[in-house]
């Protein structure tokens, strides 16, 4: 869908040399006017915190103005709303040539979450032209610095298109159980994430599955359980410790043959927690 | 005016040098996703989980690759992917210098997987990797040769096909028996 035709005088005062030329011999301070394009205000948070004396924008000159005729970069936040799409194009229209648009975030990049929402245009490309893309949501304010200083030029782009072609062989994806039966780790790695999130449930696992090798015979319902239990008072976060009991508990006791005093007993004074 | 530079000598600078000096992110950073071509088996667990459809895979137009393709722009860090990934082959990195300048398609990343074939119907639908995995996963887990071989055979069968191989084994008398 074409819904903005470029005026002509202002694809003429907007080449790429007369851009390069303006970033080249400025002389003075970049204006920046940031328009909000029907955001959610998580990009604008990320804006402050990063013209804040902790990063300190100034130092390569970058200064908010509150008019976009004063401006030389336009940073351009949100997916284009309908309500926001004439007041973009004011801003744009109203910006001195040459101007550098910068689309940031997620939504400004290509529109994010709300891509094919019907509200939206989806992207400030869809619009106007636009020179560099910071995507984030919402960007962390040293990827802002970072997308501000690569469209003035003073760092590279590391970003390049990847694209594998050749399926290659495969290695060897499944370990070897320690049990013989890799349903064991496939129950023992749900049930830790159910417990701990799957950051921390990884972990978890990792522990537990080493703490199970120390033992010696991972069959032996007694050995692990003195094993388990030792693993558990060395730990130094409870939640881990109070977890591996759990599984212990709840998934080992289905994989191998145990009885009611093999299973560890949770309470925190008896395996005695630091 | 002289109250206010000793408060400043007593603090000091804070500001960070960033551009000129690498800056640490905090732990558990929710940076760029990193996939890792030679792990991802192309089960599009990923695909589904993805919550903006940044992560999408589907056949090319000829049906003879799988393609897996993230772009970046549209991504929003939610870590669904690594939380569903079964083999770990995209990570959330800890990567944030994500910026481009003109062209949108340096944020994109794309892997091609070879399709599988189904053996009665010769319709492609599913990755190559992904038969090859599921067939590793059941060597390992503990099930009897018997199954195992009948397994080969359904691995690479479409659903449809599956589906209507088992209601024939079932209703020729050819029952299996699970031991």
């Amino acid at each position: 869908m074409k819904t903005y035709e470029i005026p002509q005088e202002i694809q003429d005062a907007n080449t790429l040399e007369q851009k390069l030329d303006l970033l080249k011999n400025i002389g003075r301070s970049f204006s920046v006017f940031r328009i909000d394009c029907g955001s959610c205000n998580g990009c604008e948070i990320e804006i402050f915190a990063a013209i804040t004396p902790l990063w300190d924008p100034e130092r390569f000159g970058f200064k908010l103005v509150a008019n976009p005729r004063h401006a030389d970069i336009l940073l351009c936040t949100g997916p284009v709303t309908r309500q926001m799409y004439y007041p973009l194009l004011r801003a744009y229209e109203a910006t001195p040539d040459p101007k550098i648009v910068v689309a940031l975030g997620a939504c400004g990049v290509t529109g994010g979450i709300f891509y094919d929402a019907y509200s939206v245009l989806s992207g400030i490309d869809k619009i106007i032209p636009v020179d560099a893309y910071i995507p984030g949501c919402p960007p962390h304010p040293a990827s802002i610095i970072y997308g501000l200083t690569t469209a003035l030029g003073v760092m590279e782009q590391k970003l390049q298109k990847v694209s594998f072609e050749h399926d290659g062989d495969m290695p060897p994806l499944v370990e070897d159980s320690v049990l013989g039966n890799t349903l064991f780790e496939r129950d023992l790695l749900v049930h830790a994430k159910r417990l701990m999130s799957y950051v921390f449930g990884r972990k978890l696992f990792d522990k537990y599955i080493s703490a199970l090798v120390k033992s010696g015979n991972t069959k032996d319902a007694k050995a692990t359980k003195i094993s388990i239990t030792e693993a558990m008072q060395i730990e130094d976060d409870p939640r881990y410790a109070e977890c591996m009991g759990i599984l212990h508990n709840e998934i080992y006791t289905h994989y191998v043959m145990c009885e009611e005093e093999d299973k560890i007993d949770l309470h925190r004074v008896i395996w005695g927690a630091k | 005016m002289m109250k206010l530079l000793d408060i400043s000598k007593k603090y000091g600078e804070i500001t960070h040098k960033y551009p000129f000096e690498p800056y640490k992110v905090a732990d558990n950073f929710r940076g760029k996703p990193a996939y890792i071509f030679d792990l991802c088996i192309g089960c599009a667990a990923c695909g589904i989980a993805c919550p903006s459809n940044a992560i999408t895979v589907q056949f090319n137009n000829d049906q003879s690759k799988l393609i897996w393709e993230f772009d970046c722009g549209r991504c929003i860090f939610c870590g669904r992917c690594d939380e569903v990934c079964p083999t770990g082959a995209i990570k959330l990195s800890e990567e944030f210098e994500l910026a481009v300048k003109f062209d949108k398609s340096a944020l994109i990343q794309r892997g091609e997987l070879d399709t599988q074939y189904c053996t009665t119907c010769n319709k492609p639908f599913s990755a190559k990797r992904l038969v090859k995995y599921s067939f590793e996963c059941l060597s390992k887990a503990n099930v009897s040769e018997k199954r195992l071989e009948e397994a080969k055979e359904y691995l690479c069968m479409c659903p449809t096909c599956k589906k209507t191989a088992t209601v024939a084994t079932f209703t020729s008398g050819k029952e299996m028996v699970i031991e």
